[in-house]
């Protein structure tokens, strides 16, 4: 969509954009994936993102039946081709995603009609972390109660 | 609809009334595609155009963008689109392209961009910090989005998005917050780097990569999976509110131990704009940003605040140039900015002791 950026450390094109404060003064640093690679910018959690798409993933090409996506593209551009390269590239994004995100599961809001499955996920995780917990402490009334529930919220997220 | 439309209508009692001192504007940002169709950076043309007018035609039809704006970029000229950008209606990217449009709502709160780098970004924009009733109303029009138009939505994965940084809640909520008293007491870069570690982004007056002029700071999640809309607001206020404690311990400090010097430097940057003859925009953003202070503290009166807020919008370059009526070189604008201040300034006040 917009001009692409070259890289401020040689001609190619930039596809790591980083934004640093310091002093009150914000610079900000168009790499290619080569140099941004050898590293330079002394914040490292804006550069585990480049470090992630440098780092070496599956050399098979991998293409999106739906729009023609390749792993190449992405490598190129950091951003995907269509919803469907998720199911796609998913696996090979997982790296990636575990650096740059929380969780690798959502936990959030679903659109209107879609069951919640994010909000399901988030009270299996507290459930269980709340069974830990209960059975540290030897209170085994609480923990039976709660493994009832863990068992539920499984059994809601996979109905199989 | 226009630009012009947008900016004749300027004197919504909301925008005026609704500063703070410290947090400048609330701001939800979700991130939005549709299923089955190509991102926008990577959709053919005649695709993304189909895209943009399905989206624009459903949006139309929200009542919370009745009889509001609609801005296609290739029919907008280049100076009304940098005056998009510096309201922050739309992205820098955005009016870079053709391809993108913004569906604005009658009272500016509500806007979504379409073809950015998603299909749809909505956002939610308004004065002062208002965490919740910002999120309450992002919420109610993601879900209007959802039953007009089908999302890209994986159980998995939340909602599917064009970038990685953004995939899961889509949720970017940020604070744009003034901080004088820490920039002035060189604090900065501490403060940079905790909310830095603890997953939150710093950024300029304009977004990514903008200068921080005016001791302006954009504070926004940077995570976006594995953490519900309610975990990512509730770290977001958390570290807000702590910043503008932190903001106001510096400034009491500032006063308190440089007293009369204090005071004068706020009173000099009163000075300068009141009389300068130029004035670059930056100059002009960090004079003002004193000007905030100085009504903050009492130093002016507060009730003050709404016109240096309206001024540092004022001073922009577009903003400059299409009050002028016409396009203007760098030494040009910062001749007319330089008057604008020097008018609206006119009546105001001396600088005087803050009532701490």
């Amino acid at each position: 969509m917009s001009v692409p950026l070259k890289c401020s450390l040689c001609a190619e094109v930039a596809t790591v954009h980083l934004s640093q404060v310091v002093g009150g003064k914000v610079t900000k640093v168009h790499l290619c994936e080569a140099c941004a690679g050898k590293g330079g910018a002394a914040d490292p959690a804006v550069f585990q993102l480049a470090d992630a798409l440098n780092a070496p993933g599956p050399a098979a090409e991998l293409t999106c039946p739906r729009c023609g996506f390749t792993d190449v593209d992405f490598r190129k551009r950091g951003r995907l081709g269509c919803p469907e390269c998720w199911e796609t590239f998913g696996g090979a994004l997982s790296p990636l995603l575990a650096k740059v995100q929380h969780e690798p599961a959502h936990v959030g809001r679903a659109p209107v009609g879609v069951a919640p499955a994010g909000q399901l996920r988030q009270r299996l995780v507290a459930a269980r972390a709340a069974l830990a917990a209960a059975v540290a402490a030897e209170d085994y009334e609480q923990a039976a109660r709660l493994r009832d529930e863990v068992a539920r919220l499984e059994a809601a997220l996979n109905p199989a | 609809m226009s630009v012009q439309e947008i900016l004749a209508d300027d004197h919504d009692p909301d925008r005026a009334s609704g500063a703070q001192a410290v947090v400048l504007s609330t701001r939800i940002r979700l991130a939005r595609n549709l299923a089955g169709q190509p991102f926008p950076g990577w959709a053919k043309a005649p695709q993304r155009q189909e895209i943009a007018e399905r989206c624009i035609a459903a949006l139309e039809a929200l009542p919370r963008f009745r009889r509001g704006h609609v801005l296609r970029m290739s029919q907008q000229a280049d100076l009304d689109r940098a005056v998009l950008v510096e309201r922050h209606l739309v992205s820098k990217e955005l009016a870079a392209g053709q391809a993108g449009a913004a569906v604005i709502s009658r009272d500016q709160t509500c806007s979504v961009m379409v073809n950015e780098e998603d299909h749809l970004r909505v956002q939610v924009l308004r004065p002062g910090w208002h965490l919740r009733g910002t999120w309450n109303l992002a919420e109610q029009l993601d879900d209007a989005l959802a039953g007009a138009l089908p999302l890209a939505f994986s159980d998995r994965l939340g909602y599917l998005t064009a970038c990685p940084t953004n995939v899961g809640t889509g949720l970017r909520a940020s604070a744009m917050v003034h901080l004088p008293g820490l920039c002035l007491a060189g604090q900065m870069d501490k403060v940079t780097r905790a909310l830095n570690q603890d997953g939150l982004a710093v950024r300029g007056w304009l977004g990514e990569g903008t200068e921080a002029a005016g001791n302006i700071f954009q504070v926004s999640n940077q995570q976006t999976l594995g953490l519900s809309e309610d975990d990512i607001l509730k770290h977001l206020g958390y570290w807000i509110k702590h910043l503008v404690e932190q903001e106001w311990n510096a400034r009491r400090k500032l006063a308190l131990d440089e007293g009369e010097k204090f005071v004068d430097r706020l009173a000099r940057s009163f000075g300068v704009l009141r009389h300068a003859r130029l004035l670059s925009s930056s100059e002009a953003m960090n004079m003002l940003s004193h000007l905030r202070l100085a009504c903050d503290l009492g130093c002016l009166p507060e009730g003050l605040r709404d016109q240096v807020d309206r001024l540092l919008i004022e001073g922009q370059p577009a903003h400059v140039q299409v009050r002028h009526g016409s396009p203007l070189d760098s030494d040009g604008r910062d001749l007319r900015r330089a008057a604008i201040m020097r008018e609206a300034l006119r009546a105001f006040p001396e600088v005087g002791a803050p009532t701490l």
